[in-house]
C-alpha cells in the first residue's frame, strides 16, 4: 500500500531523512521508534505534506501513486490522516464544523455523496462514546482550551470518521495518563482492517503493548536501523536505543 | 458642507420643528468655528473625512409615507432578537422616534422617554470636544433617554433601532441617554442600519451608571457601503458598577467609533470589545479611550480587525492612569489580520500612566493566517481557499461567540461571514 524509497528530506536546509525504506501493506500496523531527533515525526509529517519539509530524493508512493506530488488536501482524499502529536487550536470554529467540512471535502474530491447534518450526527454519536468524550465537544472551538488528553482523543475522533487509508499517528500516546492510553488505542484497534494500514511513530512500548505491531523499525539518525517484530519494541523499551545505534554503526 | 449649507439645513431644521434653539445655534457655532476634523487633527490621523465634510447631506423628512414604513418594518424584523427576548423595541428611523414602529414595553423598572432636540443628553452630549458630537448637539433629532432604575433586575434586551429610511441623502443626528440607578442590570442591543442607502448616522450615546450597576450595550452596525456611520460613545462609571461594550462593525463607507469610558469610583469595570471587517472600499476606525480616574478599576480591550484589499482598518486605544488611581488593571490588545498585500491595517496602543502601583499590559498583531493552523486543515481535506475562508472567519468568531442573544450572535456571525472573500458554508458555523 504505502512505498517509500530512498526518502532524503531536508528542514531549514539540515538533511533530516537520509535514505529511508519502508513498505507497508495493506492491513500492517508498522512502529516507528527511534530517539528524540531521529526524524520519526519528519517522516510522518512529511508523508502527510507538511510544505516546510524539503524532499531532496526518494519517492513515497500510496497504492502505486506518487504521494509526494500531491497537495495535503489530496493526499487527505487519498486516504492519508495524520494525527498530530501537537493538534492545533483553531478558535472560533467548531469541532464539528471542521469535521463535517473535511468529511464532505474529502467525499467530493472522490466523487462521493456528502453527508448531511443528520446523518453527521448520527455517525458521531457512536464514536464520541467510543472515545469517551462528550456532545460538548463537537460545540467547542478545535481544541481550543482542550487538556492534552482531550486534544490526542480528538485526533483519533477525526480518525474513526475520516477512515483513513492510510494513519499516521504522531507521538499519540505522549501525555496521555493509563485510563486516557487504553481509550486511545481502543479507538485506534476499532479501525484495524484488512485494507487500512498505520504507521505509529511513538518513543515508548506502552501504546505497542496495547496495540500490537506487526513490525517495528528503529529510526536512528535519519535512516531505519533495524526493523523486527512487536519483541523487538520490548527489547528496546528495556536496552534503549544505543546498542542499536553501536549494532549499525559497526556493520 | 460649508458653514453656508449647514446655516440654511439648520434653519430647514428648525422650519420642519419649531422650538427654542438657542443650545443648538451655540453648538453649530462652536463645530463651525473649528470645521469638520482633518487628518492634521492627531485623533483623525488615519481617517479621512473627506466624503462626509464634502457630502451634501439632507436634513430628515418630517413624514415617512406608507411604503417606507412597510421597508423599514421588515428590516427591523428581520435583524430583531426576536420580540419575545426583547425588553422594549425603540425605532428612531432618520433619527425621529418613530411611534408605530416602537413598543416601549411594560418594564416597570424600565423608563424610556424622548428627549427633545434643544435639551441636552448626558455629560458631553453637549459637545464639550468632540466636533462630531457638537454637530450631532447642532442638529439633534431626536433623543431617547433609556432609564433603569435602581434594582432593576437583568431582563432582555432593549433593543433600538436605527435606521435609515432611504429616502434621499439624508444626515441623521440621534442622541441617546442610558442612565443605571443603584444595582440596576439593562442590555441594550443597538442595530445600525438601512437598506442600502445614501446617508450618515452621526450617533451621541452617554451612559451614567450608578452604584453596583451592569450595562451591557452591544451595538451592531451593518449599513450599506454607501452609508457613513459615525459613533461616540462616552460612558461614567460609578464604584463596583461595570460596563460590557461589544461593537461589531460589518458596513458603512466609512464608520469611525469613539469610545470613551471614564472609570470614576473604586471597582469599577470596563470590558470592551469589537470585531470589524474592512471589506474592499470600506474603512472602518476605531478610537478607545479608557480613564482609569479612580484606584482600583479594571480595564479589558479586545478589538480584532479583518482587512481585504483596499479595505482599511484602525485601532487606537488610548488608556490613561490619572496619579492616584492606584491598584488599577488595564488590558489592552488589538489582533489584526489582513487578507491581501494592499490591505492596512494601523493599530497604535497609547499608554500614559501617571500611578505607579499598576497592572497595564497591552499587545498588538498585523498579520496573516497561521501556517500550522493551514496545515491541520489542509491535512484534513480542506482545500486552500475554504481552510482560508474558515480560518478568517474563526478568527472573528472568536470574539462574536460573545454576543447575546442567540440570534444577535448568529446574525453578527453571517454578516461577518458574508463580508469575506470567499464566506465558508454557513449551515453549523454558528
Amino acid at each position: 500500500m504505502l512505498r517509500i524509497e530512498n526518502l532524503h528530506v531536508e528542514v531549514e536546509s539540515k538533511p533530516i531523512l537520509k535514505g529511508v525504506n519502508l513498505r507497508i501493506g495493506p492491513g500492517e500496523v508498522h512502529a516507528i521508534m527511534g530517539p528524540n531527533g531521529s526524524g520519526k515525526s519528519t517522516l510522518a509529517q512529511v508523508l502527510a505534506g507538511r510544505e516546510e519539509y524539503v524532499v531532496t530524493q526518494g519517492s513515497a508512493l500510496l497504492d502505486g501513486k506518487d504521494l509526494l506530488a500531491m497537495s495535503p488536501e489530496e493526499r487527505a482524499a487519498a486516504g492519508v490522516f495524520l494525527a498530530f502529536q501537537y493538534p492545533i487550536e483553531i478558535p472560533g470554529v467548531n469541532n464539528a464544523y471542521l469535521l463535517k467540512a473535511a468529511m464532505n471535502a474529502q467525499r467530493r474530491a472522490r466523487g462521493e455523496p456528502e453527508v448531511d447534518a443528520f446523518e453527521f450526527m448520527k455517525l458521531i454519536g457512536a464514536k464520541l462514546e467510543m472515545m469517551q468524550m462528550s456532545r460538548d465537544f463537537l460545540h467547542r472551538s478545535v481544541n481550543e482550551g482542550f487538556s492534552g488528553g482531550e486534544k490526542k482523543r480528538n485526533e483519533i475522533l477525526q480518525m474513526l470518521m475520516l477512515e483513513p487509508r492510510l494513519a499516521l499517528l504522531d507521538e499519540t500516546d505522549s501525555g496521555l495518563d493509563v485510563d486516557a492510553l487504553k481509550v486511545v488505542a481502543n479507538g485506534i484497534n476499532s479501525l484495524r482492517s484488512p485494507d487500512r494500514s498505520m504507521l505509529l511513530v511513538t518513543h515508548y512500548e506502552r501504546l505497542l503493548e496495547l496495540v500490537v505491531p506487526d513490525h517495528v523499525h528503529v529510526l536512528a539518525d535519519g535512516r531505519i536501523v533495524k526493523s523486527g517484530g512487536h519483541a523487538l519494541a520490548r527489547e528496546l523499551d528495556e536496552r534503549g536505543y544505543d546498542w542499536v545505534q553501536a549494532e549499525a554503526a559497526a556493520s | 458642507m460649508s458653514a453656508n449649507v449647514l446655516h440654511r439645513r439648520f434653519e430647514r431644521t428648525l422650519e420642519l420643528a419649531p422650538g427654542p434653539f438657542e443650545a443648538r445655534r451655540r453648538a453649530l457655532d462652536a463645530f463651525l468655528a473649528a470645521g469638520f476634523p482633518t487628518r492634521r487633527d492627531e485623533a483623525w490621523r488615519y481617517t479621512d473625512l473627506k466624503p462626509i465634510a464634502e457630502g451634501d447631506f439632507d436634513v430628515p423628512p418630517r413624514e415617512l409615507g406608507g411604503a417606507v414604513h412597510a421597508r423599514v418594518r421588515s428590516l427591523l424584523d428581520e435583524a430583531s432578537v426576536g420580540a419575545s427576548e426583547a425588553a422594549a423595541r425603540i425605532v428612531l428611523v432618520d433619527g425621529r422616534l418613530d411611534d408605530t414602529l416602537s413598543s416601549l414595553g411594560g418594564s416597570p423598572k424600565i423608563e424610556i422617554a424622548r428627549i427633545a432636540p434643544e435639551q441636552p443628553v448626558g455629560r458631553r452630549g453637549d459637545g464639550a470636544s468632540h466636533p462630531l458630537a457638537m454637530l450631532n448637539r447642532a442638529f439633534a433629532s431626536d433623543g431617547v433617554a433609556i432609564r433603569a432604575s435602581a434594582g432593576a433586575p437583568a431582563a432582555g434586551p432593549v433593543e433600538l433601532f436605527l435606521v435609515a429610511s432611504g429616502e434621499g441623502n439624508i444626515a441623521q443626528h440621534p442622541r441617546v441617554s442610558i442612565e443605571l440607578g443603584r444595582n440596576a442590570r439593562l442590555a441594550v442591543v443597538v442595530h445600525c442600519l438601512d437598506a442600502d442607502a445614501d446617508g450618515w448616522l452621526n450617533l451621541v450615546v452617554d451612559a451614567t451608571l450608578d452604584e453596583g450597576s451592569y450595562l451591557e450595550m452591544q451595538r451592531l452596525q451593518e449599513h450599506g457601503s454607501r452609508f457613513h456611520h459615525t459613533s461616540l460613545l462616552t460612558a461614567e462609571l460609578g464604584r463596583d458598577s461595570a460596563l460590557v461594550a461589544g461593537y461589531v462593525d460589518v458596513g458603512a463607507r466609512i464608520a469611525r467609533n469613539d469610545i470613551d469610558v471614564r472609570l470614576a469610583a473604586p471597582g469599577a469595570h470596563a470590558d470592551l470589545y469589537g470585531v470589524f471587517v474592512a471589506a474592499p472600499g470600506r474603512h472602518v476606525d476605531n478610537e478607545i479611550h479608557v480613564d482609569h480616574a479612580a484606584r482600583e478599576t479594571r480595564s479589558e480591550t479586545d478589538f480584532r480587525g479583518i482587512a481585504d484589499r483596499t479595505g482599511r482598518g484602525v485601532f487606537r486605544g488610548k488608556i490613561l492612569v490619572r496619579p492616584d488611581a492606584q491598584k488599577i488593571d488595564a488590558r489592552q490588545k488589538s489582533d489584526n489580520l489582513l487578507l491581501a498585500e494592499q490591505a492596512e491595517i494601523d493599530t497604535r496602543p497609547e499608554l500614559e500612566i501617571y500611578a505607579d502601583d499598576v497592572k497595564c499590559s497591552h499587545g498588538a498583531t498585523v498579520g496573516e493566517i497561521d501556517a500550522d493552523q493551514m496545515f491541520y486543515m489542509r491535512s484534513r481535506g480542506l482545500d486552500e481557499e475554504s481552510a482560508r475562508a474558515l480560518l478568517t472567519f474563526g478568527f472573528a468568531n472568536r470574539l462574536l461567540t460573545r454576543l447575546a442573544p442567540e440570534r444577535l450572535r448568529n446574525r453578527a456571525a453571517r454578516l461577518v461571514a458574508g463580508q469575506l472573500p470567499a464566506p465558508p458554508a454557513w449551515e453549523g458555523l454558528e
